[in-house]
């Protein structure tokens, strides 16, 4: 149990989101590799193919060097792949024609050098193959590709390009599966994608629901209320010439039953919101921040474990008061750990003669919660600082 | 006397919060302005002690009335909402509000306010100080935000990074990581999501 203290961080986020994100990010290295790993291996083949069949070095060096800037080049294709959600509809060749022309290139010097039709034609291949093609339409280029990839396969083998009495079937054949491969992998990662979708949107679902059964309570609630209010205003215009009093009476009970409606409206409006105590203490500092103090915020990594039903009001007051009393320059917060309890603080330097009056009633309804969970609450005021003090067993939530 | 400029797109409750206010003996009601455009004219003009402004009117809202006002002279601003939206009152209080109030606070309430708030002391509202609490965190940076923010007219990601300064790569790869954290497909959705939540 660390009672580590870090200055509170600028953004908290779920960590059950976090982690799944990095899954996510995490599976699309494992894709990005995978093709890679593919077209290295390809380029692997083909050099130890045109080694084997006794070239001048400089050719073996250019499909060497070449075939390593081509898959380089793929990895931009690659990359624009996985961003292609921002993009917009269609191709976006201007940004691809560097990765288009490099495999061109490649495929071009390399296929007049070896004499081979399948190496000048398989770099273009598969860096069309990962565009960003309509669902489709990139099952047509697959297939076309690899069609076209085995029938130059042949091609070569008939003329008998390169060479004779060696395998030329397999860097060929390795060649042919490639495009089928690649868009396996990425068919791979946009089904990750797609559940990754599906899951969030399962999670907003249920909270649509939420929300809807919240609206037909509303209605019946406010449904109520008016049928109340109306009657009450009925009565109050026939008593009004008779009996003045009790008309008034009755409009004075009109008033009340808006307010109880209005309030009723905003407790199941709020029933479902809460946050972490580390969110709302974080949202403390934002606001006081922005009421222009200077905010010194120091939160326990494990905040998420204190008290929220007795340490949430108690936030929500004393913030509250420090926003409006104002006049001071800075205000600090702290919720801290000691051996068996939580410790809360908030102390905001006092304006001369600022707090005169109402300090302490809206405390008093967090005494008596504070008290019920059996921990204590200090107020220090002097005329440089007002200080809040208040600790809380770190079993309250059990004893309740 | 304290001078007071009221603003309300809802002339139903413009009047009856007027008509209620001047019942008051310490205050005036100088001007009553149904948008955000007529209550900075007037309160340029007029010089009231004390702006009481609508969030939700149309053109400019309340919290953009008062950050034209409090540039502009020594009036003192109280906003009033119907429903505060999350992340307002911290954007009210950047901007230089006085005071925030909801809509259903009763005449006599929203007089003592104004008379707090002419004295030069600040009033938040308890209701909407918790509201503020329990807003939901952003989980985004503030360089992811701020790319949301670039884009959030439709901007094309070349736009956003000149913008921004970054390679138009930096942007993409922060714009990834954003759908990625809210689960959302496109950048549109994102920013709907953002400004919902009052994190842009």
């Amino acid at each position: 149990m660390s009672s580590r203290i870090e200055p509170l961080a600028p953004a908290v986020s779920s960590p059950g989101a976090v982690s799944l994100t990095r899954g996510v990010t995490a599976t699309w290295w494992y894709t990005l590799t995978a093709v890679l790993f593919i077209e290295v291996m390809l380029i692997g083949a083909w050099v130890g193919f045109v080694a084997a069949m006794d070239f001048r070095v400089t050719i073996v060096l250019v499909v060497a060097v070449g075939g390593l800037l081509w898959c380089a080049s793929t990895l931009l294709l690659l990359f624009d792949y996985r961003h292609r959600i921002d993009a917009g509809p269609g191709v976006p060749w201007r940004r691809l024609a560097v990765p288009l022309v490099v495999a061109v290139a490649f495929g071009g010097v390399a296929g007049v050098l070896t004499g081979s039709w399948q190496l000048a034609v398989m770099p273009l291949a598969q860096s069309l193959v990962l565009l960003n093609w309509p669902r489709g339409v990139r099952f047509r280029v697959v297939v076309a590709a690899t069609l076209l990839l085995v029938a130059l396969a042949f091609v070569d083998s008939a003329t008998d390009a390169p060479g004779m009495g060696i395998p030329t079937w397999l860097p060929g054949a390795y060649a042919a599966l490639l495009p089928g491969m690649t868009v396996s992998s990425l068919w791979f990662w946009d089904v990750m994608v797609t559940l990754d979708r599906a899951r969030a949107s399962e999670s907003r679902l249920a909270a649509t629901q939420e929300r809807l059964r919240v609206a037909t309570d509303v209605h019946d609630l406010q449904g109520h209320h008016l049928q109340v209010i109306a009657l009450q205003l009925e009565l109050a215009e026939r008593l009004l010439p008779r009996d003045a009093d009790a008309g008034m009476e009755q409009l004075r009970a009109a008033r009340v039953s808006v307010d109880e409606a209005r309030q009723g409206t905003r407790d199941l409006a709020t029933r479902f919101r809460s946050v972490p105590l580390s969110d709302e203490l974080a949202n403390a500092r934002d606001l006081l921040r922005a009421a222009g103090l200077e905010v010194e915020a120091m939160i326990d990594p494990d905040a998420a474990a204190a008290p929220a039903s007795a340490l949430g009001p108690v936030i929500r007051e004393t913030t509250t008061n420090v926003l409006r009393h104002g006049g001071g320059r800075r205000a600090r917060l702290a919720l801290t750990r000691t051996a068996d309890a939580w410790r809360y603080e908030i102390a905001n330097d006092t304006a001369q003669g600022a707090r005169v009056g109402d300090d302490g009633s809206g405390l008093e309804g967090v005494r008596r919660r504070i008290d019920d969970a059996r921990g204590t609450l200090e107020v220090h005021a002097d005329e440089e600082e007002f200080v809040v003090v208040v600790t809380v067993p770190s079993n309250a939530e059990e004893v309740r | 006397m304290i001078r007071v400029l009221l603003a309300d797109d809802e002339g139903m409750i413009r009047s009856a919060l007027a008509a209620l206010l001047r019942l008051e003996d310490d205050i005036e009601v100088v001007a009553e302005c149904e948008d955000g455009e007529q209550a900075v004219a007037e309160a340029l003009r007029l010089q009231p002690d004390v702006c009481l402004l609508d969030l939700e009117m149309p053109g400019l809202d309340g919290v953009q009335v008062a950050e034209r006002l409090n540039r502009a002279i020594s009036t003192r601003c109280v906003v009033v909402t119907r429903h505060a939206r999350p992340g307002v009152l911290r954007r009210a209080l950047a901007s230089g509000v006085a005071g925030f109030l909801p809509k259903s606070r009763g005449a006599d309430e929203v007089a003592a306010v104004i008379r707090r708030v002419a004295a030069g002391a600040r009033y938040v509202d308890p209701e909407i100080a918790a509201d503020a609490l329990s807003d939901e965190r952003s989980p985004l940076t503030d360089r992811e935000l701020d790319v949301l923010r670039a884009g959030r007219r439709g901007e094309t990601t070349g736009q956003i990074a000149r913008a921004l300064a970054l390679a138009p790569g930096t942007v993409r790869n922060h714009i990834s990581v954003i759908l990625g954290k809210l689960h959302v497909g496109t950048r549109q959705q994102a920013v709907l999501i953002a400004e919902e939540r009052g994190w842009i």
